[in-house]
């Protein structure tokens, strides 16, 4: 995670001379611009915010990199204050952080640059938080992926160089075993799964190895065949069985190839073996089966 | 603030093929047709040997299917006891050397012998279990049921490997 608290205070603590100096130069500026800023002084945010808006849309100032710096200022502090929905949170964040990067572009000589970058920095952590939110509270994976995106580019445009591939790995392992785990508990719901799966295909593309995701992907193919069984009526006609066990068959067999790479990296794993020995089970290599249950139970018996 | 990553595991306590293997016993009873003096009653499926996943399938279809106005009824034990009045008997793996006995015992009974051992078809049963790749089938010996007294159906012969 980058650290920008540190930054952001310097900035925060700035700020105050910043309004002296636009109120020096404030004979140019309208009154509104001045009222906002006077507003915000007083942390009167959701006060200054609409006046902000106008200056922004007025032709006198629109140009000004500081009505675009003073309302980013003031969008992300009110982010801060809210205590509304998430949804109205994100909005106030996004004003913020393109209010930042447009005063950046007007802004010729740099005059707000070490503040518009420290906004944009808060704004990526504020992002990568409400992701985690999103995701692990909300349940909400398509707006978690939205603000983890939003993290990633703003994390980008200041750090051109960063990998993102550690972040990409946590965020998706979290994303798919959030998902499997939801899976489970909702009656093996497809539509669960189906994500889960995605984010864990996503993993293994950054990290073949990764011990976790491969484990899970696995269970979670074994898991999806084995509901389309579980959810038969024990009247389903002996043609409709047979094109349902080929279906799940399919789905077993595509569980293996993840076990077994966890069962290369790691013999001594014994959730792959247990897994394993489902997987060869469901499919009736009762050989296989045994051979995964025989190593489970030395590996119980070492311990 | 971290993510935190959760681990699940495959579905404890459902083994999809005792539930592949409910489904065919069920299916079973629509293509025979039991002597008349079995009609009546509960329909009892006399499970012999071990296999707790087995078990727990037929029960749980026993609770909520009939076959026709009869009700289901499973009976497990190790070995045959001879004093029930089965409709199918469903002789498990590792009690399989007492097929020899079982078809002896009832023979012209009107009790479908339904096994899962290679072989067992040509040994007794009218209905064995196999697995070809990698799923469910099962062989169908049409001479082993009518020696056993049921009435048969040359449907069933289309849908299974016929082994007479």
């Amino acid at each position: 995670m980058i650290n920008i608290s540190k930054s952001y205070h310097c900035v925060k603590s700035g700020f105050c001379c910043l309004l002296v100096f636009l109120c020096l130069y404030g004979k140019s500026q309208t009154n509104l611009l001045m009222e906002a800023q006077e507003l915000c002084n007083t942390k009167q945010f959701d006060k200054a915010i609409p006046m902000l808006d106008k200056v922004v849309a007025n032709p006198e100032t629109k140009n000004d990199p500081a009505s675009w710096h003073i309302r980013s200022y003031a969008y992300l502090q009110s982010f801060k204050q809210s205590t509304g929905n998430i949804t109205t949170k994100i909005k106030l964040l996004d004003v913020s952080v393109k209010s930042a990067e447009y005063s950046i572009l007007l802004d010729k000589e740099n005059t707000y640059k070490d503040n518009n970058t420290a906004f944009i920095k808060n704004a990526a952590t504020s992002y990568y938080k409400l992701c985690i939110v999103l995701l692990q509270d909300s349940l909400d994976d398509k707006k978690s992926d939205t603000c983890y995106f939003k993290y990633k580019k703003y994390t980008f445009l200041l750090y051109p160089e960063f990998n993102f591939k550690e972040k990409d790995i946590e965020y998706y392992k979290a994303k798919g075993s959030t998902f499997a785990d939801l899976y489970v508990k909702n009656n093996f719901n497809q539509k669960y799964g189906d994500v889960a799966k995605g984010a864990l295909l996503k993993v293994l593309e950054l990290d073949p190895k990764n011990i976790a995701a491969n484990i899970n992907l696995g269970i979670l193919y074994y898991n999806q065949g084995a509901t389309l069984m579980r959810m038969m009526d024990y009247d389903v006609d002996l043609s409709q069985l047979d094109v349902i066990q080929e279906n799940a068959k399919k789905l077993f067999k595509q569980s293996l190839p993840f076990m077994i790479k966890v069962y290369e990296l790691d013999p001594k794993n014994k959730k792959a073996l247990e897994s394993l020995q489902g997987s060869y089970s469901a499919l009736m290599d009762e050989e296989k089966a045994n051979e995964f249950k025989q190593k489970k139970e030395a590996l119980t018996e070492q311990k | 603030m971290a993510f935190s990553s959760l681990s699940f595991r495959q579905q404890p306590t459902f083994d999809p093929v005792s539930k592949g293997k409910a489904i065919f016993i069920y299916n079973f009873t629509r293509y025979f047709e039991w002597p008349e003096k079995m009609k009546s009653g509960n329909f009892i499926i006399h499970v012999i040997g071990s296999n707790a996943n087995i078990n727990q399938e037929l029960n749980k279809m026993a609770a909520i299917k009939q076959v026709g106005n009869q009700k289901l009824e499973i009976k497990s034990s190790n070995t045959i006891d001879i004093n029930l009045k089965p409709h199918i008997i469903y002789i498990l793996n590792d009690a399989s050397d007492q097929l020899k006995e079982v078809a002896l015992k009832f023979k012209g009974k009107g009790a479908l012998i339904v096994t899962e051992k290679n072989g067992l078809a040509r040994a007794g049963a009218a209905i064995n279990f196999v697995a070809i790749d990698n799923k469910q089938k099962f062989e169908y010996n049409k001479s082993n049921a009518v020696s056993a007294g049921l009435k048969t159906s040359d449907e069933l012969k289309n849908l299974a490997i016929a082994v007479d």
